[in-house]
């Protein structure tokens, strides 16, 4: 059998070679067993170096008894049995087959060295078409042109199916970069600057305004660029005051629209901040602590915008703003009809940027009480209705009993299901009774897999946990400690 | 590289009267040391044989020899070139410098040898991005993107059901992390929420270097998270990595959660910064400040922590191993932007280079990558009393589907045996991705 040697000036040692000896005989192949440098992937794997026309050859099986050819080993064995051969000759050899490895043919690439070989045939055609070969396939919408026909086919299904556009003009294929763009882009500051004029300006550059309590409260009419409110309560309109007052609807956000500016949400969770620079201790309001709930209102294009509106059950939010804050959060959270947000309670520990939470001018209503006045008005079809009759949440005043229920209205509610229909809606998905141990809201615990999980789709939260188990908690396995040293394939 | 005549003649003579010389050192056997100018117009010759060199070298400078290093730092020099065209070129040229730097440090009477003609200059001054152009760097490959991937779904599924969620930042990346994060929790999770974010000061003594600080930072994410309608607190402390973020713990200690507020703990790519025991190999093995950090971590009763970190073992004390580890592993990100634009080649490829070079050429506390494999990792982690957690299926999905979209070389790997992620190169492993809860 020719062997060809390729030329490798490599140090280490033995080179020895032999044939190859399998059934598959290639006349042009060049073979060259060599034993892979220690610590590379699969030191006893068999190092095969084929000639670039043996490599593109598309039949490198043959079949011995027709010398019909064939791309690939197992069209050939299947072949093979058509023959009817005898018992002893049917058989392949039943030697130990060695993994094999491929090289590039190619002196001076990467993948040349035995040691960045690839285990897998296809693996080194598609290197070496790639790398080395002429690329054949172009793309007809932009300007890329691949050597590889799967390559070529991969990236068409793709190409311009996707655009996200910032508004700084940079353009994006994947929703990742795009968003992580979009966080840090002054565009978005300075937009955000704009349109907040009126409104309390939360955006810590600028530490001297941060006293102000300008009246923002709701920028009630929404800016034009963004789509009208579903169904925006009545009383949120009223609400353009300054003075927050009470907004006890609870706001069913507009779905925003596709423009990338999300701050034109007319219910914007304002907070008024007291940016500090670090070292600074909290922020005087901070104790105060009202439970603001912030809803989050997505108002992503990407995602299934729904929501709201159409969503049967819309989720009340309250705040209660005070005189100098504004409010906001539109909380079209299905859990419940109350929402408590964060309690912000804890010390103050340095910080940048502090949401203030404005004491809240009602009296404590409790959350049961709530939920029992919602489970009342039943479920309505916009939130409105069912916010008004709500009333305000205050939560201060309780705020241990409110935080007990908070915690369960991440999960559906912190009460029993008992009450009508409009409250079970409110719940997510079809679960029962929440467990009300709120020592650890260990997301272990919850163990259920809550309904669906369909991204704003009616507006119901997702269970996050969707199928299964969610986790497999791994206890002390044995480790398979697979590394001596650099980990390899 | 432009040499002066001199030099050249003196080396040449080296080679032939010294031939017994080489043969009794037997470092390069001269049958199987190519003659120079075949491998000069090599265009990246084969990589172990430039590992080989490296590693000769290597002895030589830590044996104090002089000559010898000069010998083959300047065939390395002539036969890798920071341009070259080869992937495995550029790394050995990386390589060189850490070489060259490490040579001129342990052996001064090198310094005046080798002087700015004959050699290319150290490692360019790392660039300073500003966050936006961090924001498109960092996604050039999946490198961190599926670390990011993997911990944001693990996260949003581990705070659903809490009014509050605190994270810890530990992240080399200097929050690219978080605005998807934000994004997720604004877009899946229908509650309010308070989102706490915590960070450390000292994430910005290693590559990649942003140019604003950390308070402009958070403005920003904080800008971002408002514009989601997420209410967000940016915090910093001042605390570092040399002495496992004791200050950071204890921040964390005065400021327990509240019993309706998830604390997560994300390390991206941070904690191998931590000294581990090869910096004080007298000291007992729990004492290490790796094992400290975890312990201390761990009685903080965390809801979630997750580690990303690359998998390949560079704490070893030996130069030799140490550097044939390093070899074994960086190809990896050199032969990554073989398909980038220059410009963006040229700055990802100074990243590794800094670490290369710290990690050849420094010693001691000055040596901060030490980075080590998943196995020893996750050693670490049950020895602390964290379990691993599986990442769910969906997430797994959505890691294939982006790492379709980046070259064909990316892949990913489940192990079985111990619930990790592993983003593979070209079948290599790069970096794993866990998850932990405290058991």
């Amino acid at each position: 059998m020719p062997v060809d040697l390729d030329d490798s000036s490599t140090v280490s040692g033995d080179a020895s070679v032999s044939s190859t000896g399998n059934q598959n005989p290639p006349p042009q192949s060049a073979v060259k067993k060599k034993r892979n440098l220690p610590g590379m992937p699969d030191p006893d794997s068999e190092v095969i170096a084929l000639s670039p026309k043996t490599l593109m050859a598309t039949n490198r099986f043959v079949c011995e008894i027709c010398s019909k050819g064939f791309q690939r080993d197992q069209n050939l064995q299947l072949h093979r049995r058509g023959h009817n051969l005898p018992w002893k000759l049917r058989q392949r050899s039943s030697k130990e087959v060695r993994k094999k490895v491929y090289v590039c043919p190619v002196s001076g690439c990467v993948h040349h060295d035995p040691s960045r070989a690839l285990g897998d045939l296809t693996g080194i055609k598609k290197h070496f078409c790639r790398k080395h070969g002429e690329k054949k396939y172009k793309c007809e919408k932009c300007s890329k042109s691949y050597a590889v026909q799967s390559d070529w086919k991969a990236h068409s299904k793709i190409c311009g199916s996707k655009e996200y556009r910032c508004d700084c003009g940079t353009l994006f294929s994947r929703r990742d970069s795009f968003i992580t763009h979009r966080a840090f882009c002054d565009v978005l500051a300075e937009e955000s600057a704009k349109n907040h004029t009126q409104s309390k300006k939360l955006y810590p550059e600028t530490v001297s305004e941060s006293q102000q309590k300008s009246p923002a409260a709701v920028d009630s009419p929404p800016p034009s660029p963004s789509p009208p409110p579903v169904s925006v309560s009545v009383s949120v309109e009223s609400e353009t005051e300054p003075e927050p007052a009470n907004i006890a609807s609870s706001l069913v956000l507009p779905i925003q629209d596709s423009s990338d500016e999300p701050e034109n949400n007319t219910l914007e969770v304002i907070m008024e901040e007291a940016p500090r620079t670090i070292g600074l201790n909290g922020s005087d309001d901070h104790s105060n602590n009202n439970k603001s709930v912030y809803a989050a209102l997505f108002a992503s294009s990407s995602s299934s915008p729904s929501l709201y509106a159409a969503s049967s059950t819309p989720s009340p939010s309250l705040f209660p703003p005070s005189s100098s804050m504004e409010p906001i959060s539109l909380c079209l959270s299905t859990t419940g009809p109350s929402l408590f947000g964060a309690t912000i309670q804890d010390p103050p520990p340095p910080h940048f940027l502090t949401p203030l939470l404005p004491p809240p001018p009602q009296p404590a209503i409790s959350a049961t009480a709530l939920l029992q006045k919602a489970a009342q008005m039943g479920s309505t079809g916009s939130g409105g209705s069912l916010l008004r009759g709500l009333g305000i949440v205050s939560t201060t005043s309780s705020p241990m009993e409110l935080s007990s229920h908070e915690a369960g209205f991440g999960l559906g509610l912190g009460l029993p299901c008992s009450s009508g229909s409009g409250l079970k809606e409110l719940m997510m998905g079809n679960s029962s009774v929440f467990d009300p141990k709120q020592t650890t809201l260990d997301f272990l615990g919850l163990g259920r897999a809550v309904g669906n999980n369909n991204p704003g789709g009616g507006g119901l939260s997702s269970a996050l946990w969707g199928g299964g188990g969610g986790m497999d908690v791994f206890g002390s396995g044995e480790l398979s400690d697979k590394d001596t040293g650099r980990r390899s394939s | 590289m432009c040499h002066a005549k001199p030099q050249e003649e003196r080396l040449v003579t080296h080679f032939s009267l010294n031939r017994t010389q080489m043969t009794r050192t037997r470092i390069i056997s001269p049958t199987r040391f190519p003659s120079l100018k075949s491998q000069r117009c090599g265009s990246g010759g084969d990589a172990s044989f430039m590992e080989q060199l490296l590693l000769h070298c290597a002895t030589a400078i830590d044996s104090n020899d002089a000559a010898l290093v000069h010998q083959l730092l300047w065939v390395l020099n002539n036969i890798a070139s920071p341009d070259g065209d080869s992937s495995t070129q550029r790394l050995t040229s990386a390589f060189v410098r850490a070489l060259l730097a490490r040579a001129v440090s342990k052996i001064p009477t090198l310094f005046s040898t080798f002087g700015n003609t004959v050699f290319q200059p150290p490692a360019d001054e790392i660039h300073r991005f500003s966050v936006v152009e961090l924001a498109g760097f960092i996604d050039l490959t999946p490198w961190h993107r599926f670390g990011f991937i993997a911990a944001n779904e693990a996260i949003l599924t581990a705070v659903e059901g809490y009014a509050k969620v605190h994270i810890v930042d530990l992240s080399l990346t200097h929050c690219m992390q978080i605005p998807t994060l934000i994004d997720a929790i604004a877009t899946k999770l229908n509650k309010p929420l308070l989102l706490k974010l915590t960070v450390v000061s000292s994430a910005s003594n290693f590559p990649p270097f942003i140019n604003i600080s950390y308070e402009e930072l958070g403005s920003k994410l904080v800008n971002f998270a408002t514009s989601r309608n997420i209410e967000m607190q940016f915090t910093i402390i001042p605390s570092t990595y040399s002495d496992g973020f004791s200050s950071l713990l204890q921040h964390l200690r005065m400021y327990p959660t509240s019993y309706n507020e998830a604390l997560v703990v994300n390390c991206h790519m941070m904690l191998r910064y931590i000294p581990d025991e090869t910096l004080t190999p007298s000291s007992p093995s729990s004492l290490s400040l790796r094992n400290v950090f975890l312990n201390q971590l761990r009685s903080l009763n965390p809801t979630m922590v997750t580690l990303i970190e690359e998998d390949a073992d560079l704490t070893s004390d030996n130069l030799v191993t140490r550097l044939s580890s390093a070899f074994n592993y960086f190809w990896i990100p050199f032969d990554t932007t073989d398909t980038f634009m220059s410009e963006q080649r040229r700055l990802y490829e100074a990243e590794i280079s800094w670490k290369i070079e710290n990690v050849v050429a420094k010693e001691g506390v000055e040596r901060v990558e030490r980075t080590e494999t998943k196995g020893r990792w996750l050693e670490r982690m049950r020895d602390n009393e964290f379990g691993g957690v599986r990442v769910r299926e969906e997430a797994v999905s959505e890691l294939k589907a982006m790492l379709g979209e980046h070259a064909v070389g990316w892949g990913m790997k489940k192990d079985d045996d111990d619930e990790s992620l592993v983003l593979t190169w070209k079948g290599h492993s790069v970096v794993f991705a866990t998850v932990w809860v405290p058991i």
